[in-house]
Formats: C-alpha cells, sequence, structure tokens
C-alpha cells in the first residue's frame, strides 16, 4: 500500500473520523481531533507500519498539523 | 510522629527555612514565604466577605502559583476547596455549582465568563489581594479533623458529577505514608504533571509542601507540544517523579529520555492507572538506578493507598504486575457479590477501610449510602475494582466490577456517556464500549449508536454528535468512534448487551 493511503488508515482507526481524504487540510490539533495521546500512538503506528524514525524531541506540531502535512513529513523520513 | 496539622507544617517550614521555593511554574519561583503570605492574604479576604461557615468554595483556574495559595487560603479561612480546571466547558461548573451550593468561586481565570448564582471573586481582585492585602485571620476557623479539606469531582453515573470529600484527617493519612515511603526529602524536586481537579495532582502537592520540597510544574500547554516538552523536561531537574503511566509512555518515545539525560532522578511514582510490564521493563532499562513505585488507590480513599517498588525480580516473576501492599493505617478486603471474604488468589471487589477513606459525596446521600457501607463494625468502601490478593497480602488489580473505565488516568463511566448520548434528539439509543490494547489499556472509546428514523448514520451525523456531546461532556469523555447500527444486542435480562459489544470489539482476549 502507498504511504498516503497508510498514513489515512491509521489517522482513520486513530481518530475514528472516516471522511479525513476530504479534508486534507484540516488542522488535526486544532480542531481538538489528535490529542497529545493519539499523537503518540500515531507516531508508533507510522514507525511501525513504515519503517520511519520519527525524533519525537524534534516534532514539532505544526509541521504534522494536517493529513497532507503528515504525509509529507512521512516521505522525508523515509 | 505528631499529628502536626497540614497547614501548621506548611507555615512552620515558611517560617524556618523561608527562603526555600516552594513553587516552579515556568519562568516563575515562589519561596515558602511567598507561599505563606499568599494564602494568609487570601484567607484574610475570604474571612472578611463572611461566607457561610463551612460551605465549600470552587477555586477555577490552571496550574499557577496562585492556585495552590488560594486552596491553602480557603483551608486558613474555614472553607473546602473544590477545584475545577480552567478547559472545564460550562455545563460541568454549574452541574458541579448544582451539586456543591458553594459559598463563592474564585476564579483565576481573567476574563471568565461565569454564569453560576453565588459570588465570584475576580483574578483581578484576587491578585490585588494576594499583593497588598492584609494576612490576619482567625484561625480557629481553619479546617481540621473530620472537616473537608478538598472535594474532587468525578463523574456520575446519572449524569451529575459527584464530589468526593478528603477531610484533613484523610489527607493526614495519606501524607504520612507517602512521606516514609516515596522518600521525598527537604529541597528535592517533584514534579506536578496533573491538573488540580485530577487527585493525581495531590501525590506530591502536599507530601511535597509539608516536607520543604520544591514543586516543578510541567505545564499542560507543554505538555501537548512534543517538541516543547523535550526541550523543557531536561531543564526541570526534577528528583521525584509522579505522573500517570500514559505520561512517561509519551516521554519513553524519546531516546534521550535516560538516567544519562536525567542524572538527577531518584524515583517515578505512577498511579490513575494501570503501568504495564512493558512501560516499567522499559523505564528500568533507561534509569537502571532509579526507584519505580506503583501505586494504586480510589479518590475516594485520598490518591493512593496501595504500593510496591517495582524491581527487576519482580518484572521477571510477574507477567502483569501488582499494585502493591496496603498501606499500614488502611484494612482491605477481597469480596465476594454478598461482601464474604474469598480465598487468597480468588478473585472478587476490593473494600477499603481506615483513616483515608471519604466520609462519602457531597449532598448525595444516595450515592453515598451505595458505595460506603458497615461490616462488622468497621466503614468500608466499595471500590468497585476487581482484584486477587495473594497470601502475603499483594494485591494485583483484574479490572472493574461495572462499567467503569480509565483512559489516560482519567475515569470514565460509560454508562454516563451513554446517558448523554441518549438525551440527543438524533439518537435512540447508544451503548459505549473501550477498546483495549495488548497491554489492556484502554485505547480508545466506540459508540454504538442507534439514529432516529430521521437520521442517516454517516460521517456528518458522527460530527454533530461529537460536536453535541462537546457541550456538556468533558473532552476525554467524547468517544473516538462511532459505529451506527439498526439495533443493539440485548442480554437476556433485556437490557443493552455492553458485553457482548466489547468482545465483538476486542475479541475474546
Amino acid at each position: 500500500m502507498d504511504i498516503e493511503n497508510t498514513v489515512l488508515d491509521i489517522l482513520t482507526d486513530l481518530t475514528g473520523n472516516d471522511d479525513l481524504k476530504d479534508t486534507m487540510d484540516l488542522d488535526l490539533f486544532e480542531t481538538g481531533i489528535l490529542d497529545s495521546m493519539a499523537t503518540v500512538q500515531m507516531l508508533l503506528e507510522l514507525q511501525g507500519q513504515l519503517d520511519i524514525e520519527v525524533p519525537v524531541s524534534e516534532f514539532e506540531r505544526t509541521e504534522w498539523a494536517t493529513p497532507n502535512k503528515i504525509i509529507a513529513k512521512v516521505k522525508e523520513l523515509q | 510522629m505528631m499529628r502536626a496539622h497540614i497547614i501548621e507544617r506548611i507555615d512552620t517550614i515558611a517560617i524556618n527555612q523561608p527562603q526555600t521555593v516552594a513553587y516552579q511554574y515556568g519562568a516563575e519561583q515562589h519561596t515558602y514565604a511567598d507561599l505563606k503570605t499568599a494564602s494568609d492574604r487570601i484567607a484574610h479576604f475570604i474571612q472578611a466577605q463572611a461566607l457561610p461557615a463551612g460551605a465549600p468554595v470552587i477555586v477555577f483556574g490552571g496550574q499557577q502559583f496562585e492556585m495552590v495559595a488560594t486552596f491553602l487560603g480557603a483551608v486558613k479561612a474555614g472553607h473546602a476547596y473544590i477545584p475545577v480546571e480552567q478547559h472545564s466547558d460550562a455545563e460541568r461548573i454549574q452541574q458541579i455549582e448544582s451539586v456543591a451550593q458553594p459559598a463563592a468561586v474564585l476564579s483565576w481565570v481573567p476574563e471568565a465568563q461565569l454564569t453560576v448564582k453565588g459570588p465570584v471573586y475576580s483574578a483581578t481582585t484576587l491578585a490585588e489581594t494576594i499583593a497588598t492585602g492584609a494576612t490576619d485571620y482567625d484561625q480557629s476557623q481553619q479546617v481540621s479533623g473530620d472537616a473537608n479539606f478538598y472535594i474532587i469531582f468525578t463523574s456520575g453515573t446519572t449524569g451529575l458529577p459527584k464530589g468526593v470529600q478528603i477531610s484533613e484527617n484523610n489527607l493526614l493519612s495519606f501524607v504520612q505514608w507517602a512521606n516514609p515511603t516515596f522518600g521525598v526529602a527537604d529541597n528535592s524536586r517533584v514534579l506536578i504533571q496533573a491538573p488540580y481537579s485530577f487527585d493525581l495532582s495531590v501525590m506530591d502537592l502536599y507530601p511535597g509542601l509539608c516536607s520543604g520540597a520544591t514543586l516543578v510544574i510541567l505545564e499542560k500547554e507543554v505538555t501537548n507540544n512534543f517538541k516543547q516538552l523535550f526541550e523543557v523536561l531536561p531543564t526541570l531537574k526534577v528528583n521525584e517523579w509522579v505522573s500517570t503511566p500514559s505520561f512517561v509512555e509519551i516521554c519513553l518515545l524519546a531516546p534521550t529520555f535516560d538516567s544519562q539525560h536525567y542524572p538527577e532522578l531518584t524515583q517515578f511514582v505512577f498511579c490513575g492507572e494501570e503501568l504495564t510490564h512493558q512501560t516499567a521493563l522499559k523505564l528500568l532499562e533507561r534509569f537502571p538506578e532509579t526507584k519505580i513505585f506503583n501505586t494504586y488507590g480510589p479518590t475516594e480513599a485520598t490518591v493512593a493507598m496501595t504500593s510496591i517498588e517495582i524491581t527487576a525480580d519482580l518484572l521477571a516473576q510477574y507477567d502483569r504486575l501488582p499494585i502493591g501492599y496496603t498501606k499500614s493505617d488502611t484494612k482491605t478486603l477481597v469480596v465476594d457479590e454478598q461482601n464474604q471474604v474469598v480465598a487468597a488468589d480468588q478473585p472478587g471487589e476490593l473494600l477499603i477501610s481506615g483513616p483515608s477513606v471519604s466520609k462519602g459525596y457531597l449532598n448525595n446521600s444516595d450515592k453515598t449510602t451505595a458505595a460506603f457501607f458497615e461490616k462488622d463494625g468497621q466503614r468500608f468502601y466499595h471500590s468497585g475494582d476487581l482484584v486477587t490478593q495473594d497470601q502475603s497480602g499483594l494485591i494485583f488489580y483484574k479490572g472493574r466490577t461495572d462499567f467503569q473505565v480509565k483512559m489516560h488516568g482519567y475515569r470514565i463511566e460509560l454508562e454516563e456517556i451513554d446517558h448523554h448520548l441518549g438525551q440527543l434528539p438524533q439518537v435512540k439509543q447508544a451503548c459505549t464500549v473501550p477498546r483495549y490494547n495488548k497491554a489492556h489499556q484502554v485505547t480508545q472509546l466506540i459508540a454504538y449508536v442507534v439514529p432516529n428514523a430521521d437520521q442517516t448514520g454517516d460521517a456528518t451525523l458522527t460530527k454533530t454528535l461529537k460536536a453535541a456531546l462537546a457541550e456538556n461532556t468533558m473532552d476525554y469523555m467524547i468517544p473516538q468512534r462511532f459505529v451506527y447500527q439498526t439495533q443493539l444486542p440485548l442480554s437476556v435480562n433485556g437490557k443493552v448487551d455492553r458485553k457482548a459489544l466489547i468482545t465483538e470489539v476486542n475479541g475474546n482476549a
């Protein structure tokens, strides 16, 4: 599966929001869709499923705020 | 040990070592002398308002120094305090007010729009008081003995929150146990991460202040932004760490969270939810010299009343970690449904009796009678927790006897969420279930909803329901997922079969 779909699947599973693919620029933190514990789970899933290392100490929320940004970040880290 | 009052112990430190730092909040520091002056001024101010004697006051705000000064000021003036977190929604504040009938609200939230019946003293008024007020007050009014010291509100199944009344005697029992057990020393730096409305914060608030420690606050805004969190965390130089296991799991994501980067850390104390084997093992690998304590206790028994040090030997011995041994002034029993004691290693409900057990729920005799009862001349609290206890007295947590779950340290009554969902015009019926991970932790709440006939169960409805719930419940009580069905499974007695749904979500594990 490609990165876009894997990221969307992880996000859908975590947030229960099935229509994230229609709101790729929605701010997940500001809207309260992702809280800090869900963010941790997202990072663990991304690391596990896509074999990337996310340096959490450099995790700047604004760089990971929307589905599009998350996908771009994952591609950058691969 | 002499049973000095909590207030006297803190004020004695202010007199003997006034310049010791009591509170560090961001770049701000406040000494024990500052704390005494500020709380004396608040006490003077409250007494000058001639509020009804003995009635509690709501203290509304965040994690700033002034909150703690106001807690102590209220107690000095003779009123129990009810800590309410600044992000609480208006509905919850009104519910708490309607149950507690407080004498006043002391608000540290600037511009707070509070629609309550009683007087509200604003942040501006209170700040002026702390800056320039008079410090004399009538000490004979001070809260002591069996009088309420604080009241913490938890959720209630009928939708109305329950106020757990903690007296000075309850708190003293906890403090006198916590201090030698976890060894909070004079001048040691202890972490406060939990909001004051959550009794985990009491874990180091009073043991710390009663022993001359420095309370080091990790602000919620910092916790939420990982980059900032890992910049700030090493600078705090804490010696004693108190948090939920969930929070330390976030920290463990950073490879630099280890004894090399945090050489001052001498102990971790966990409470509020289950400490998993995996987390404890990882911590011990990263911090081989640091002590790890697992503790347990319902708010109704004052923060915690069992503890055990988690060692490498213990990890090798048990797959699911014990919650510890009961503190010496407290008696625990493991009983069956008829309240008869079960044999060692047999599962049963944990009953708790002792000086730290609450007198009950504020202005709620029905719930108090349901949860507190007498057995063989002793007063016990029904914890609702399913445990086993071995021959040596070591207790293991197994789950709940009812439908209460803990997620990220928050106590959530599933029936309360159902109740709120059921009130919404779009919903015919609802049943909320937890989803567990392999380590038995709740990671998600899933609401099974039967929509009313004119509704379509789709993403738009999910959005509408989430927004509607947000108006009268706490954030952590809003289910992450909504599943729409035309009917819910029923058990033999005709009730919604929550257990069947739990099995559907989690399998038979």
